[in-house]
């Protein structure tokens, strides 16, 4: 006989997956089977090293330092957001309060015609539906202020 | 244990406060885990202190999220998971060096240095899944239900696929036999 039939169970006898009973005969079948014994020696060897725990050595301080630096960086990023978007919600305010009483004041076409466009862009502008200078100025500002919020997140999360 | 397990859930407490003295005792108590988990998955003893260093770090940046202190060793165990795929992810596959550049085995005799080095070598041929069950099975006080919140699979599931593993394990090792006993 070159090998034992009951060598499976010693896998399953070291993570106690038989009952009570195999477990007993399993145990008496192993004080004179020499091959499952070698087989629990293997498996008790395995068990020896992965119960074994590794350290690192001293790493404490250099990863409290690391998030120090981590929360400092995430502290500066906040007010950078901050301080970005309250500087374009003033932009955006300022867009909209004073370009607005003078778009309406010169819709859209007028406006261009004041200047000294030349007669090709009248007559492209002509082709062009009209246009509510309201939707164009708000819009702008949310393009402006959704814009740099999305750069700003992006840049965070990096 | 309960008590122990109060323990950490002080300490996490104070850590979510910004009390270092916490998170350095919270760095103590689990050091070993988190590198013994790593060093498995990689094989890489320098690149599993970093690893190490990165996962305490993930954890600090978002230690509001652990409720109690019974789901915080699963927890962190997860994140060294994730840590260790994003290395895989950026390295694009297994990093491993010679066992003797392992700073670990300075000291040891051959006959344990040749052991250690041919379970250790079998380890690194499973999947990455066999090789964080295996760590966390044998790894000391870690029940059956920690191990499933880990790997987010049921206990009877986590059971039998220990068992798999270590039947694979045992593959990888055939020929070896002589080695280990």
């Amino acid at each position: 006989m070159s090998s034992c039939k009951h060598l499976g169970k010693v896998i399953d006898y070291r993570l106690h997956r038989l009952t009570d009973e195999q477990e007993k005969e399993f145990e008496t079948h192993l004080e004179s089977c020499a091959f499952c014994q070698r087989e629990l020696a293997i498996e008790l060897a395995i068990e020896e090293e992965l119960s074994v725990e590794s350290e690192p050595g001293f790493i404490e301080s250099k990863i409290i330092a690391r998030w120090r630096l981590r929360r400092e960086q995430g502290v500066r990023s906040f007010w950078l957001y901050a301080y970005r978007v309250s500087a374009l919600g003033i932009t955006a305010a300022v867009v909209i309060l004073v370009l607005l009483p003078f778009l309406l004041r010169f819709p859209l076409k007028s406006f261009f015609e004041m200047g000294q466009l030349t007669s090709a862009l009248e007559r492209m502008l002509d082709g062009l539906p009209a246009v509510n200078p309201i939707f164009v100025t708000v819009g702008f500002g949310y393009i402006l202020l959704i814009g740099s919020s999305i750069f700003t997140l992006v840049r965070m999360r990096r | 244990m309960e008590s122990k397990i109060d323990d950490i859930g002080r300490l996490i407490e104070s850590a979510k406060n910004g009390d270092e003295q916490a998170m350095t005792k919270l760095i103590t108590i689990h050091k070993g885990l988190v590198f013994t988990i790593i060093l498995r998955m990689t094989n890489d003893y320098h690149a599993s202190e970093d690893m190490t260093q990165d996962t305490f770090i993930k954890v600090f940046m978002n230690l509001k999220k652990v409720k109690s202190g019974e789901h915080f060793r699963p927890w962190l165990c997860t994140i060294a998971r994730n840590v260790v795929r994003d290395y895989f992810r950026r390295s694009k596959g297994h990093a491993t060096v010679s066992f003797d550049q392992i700073e670990e085995f300075q000291g040891q005799s051959d006959d344990l240095i040749r052991k250690r080095a041919v379970i250790q070598d079998s380890m690194a041929k499973l999947a990455e899944r066999d090789r964080m069950l295996l760590t966390l099975n044998y790894y000391q006080g870690f029940t059956m239900r920690e191990i499933a919140e880990t790997m987010k699979m049921t206990e009877s599931n986590v059971k039998v696929c220990l068992h798999r593993a270590r039947k694979r394990l045992r593959k990888q090792l055939e020929g070896y036999e002589n080695e280990l006993v």
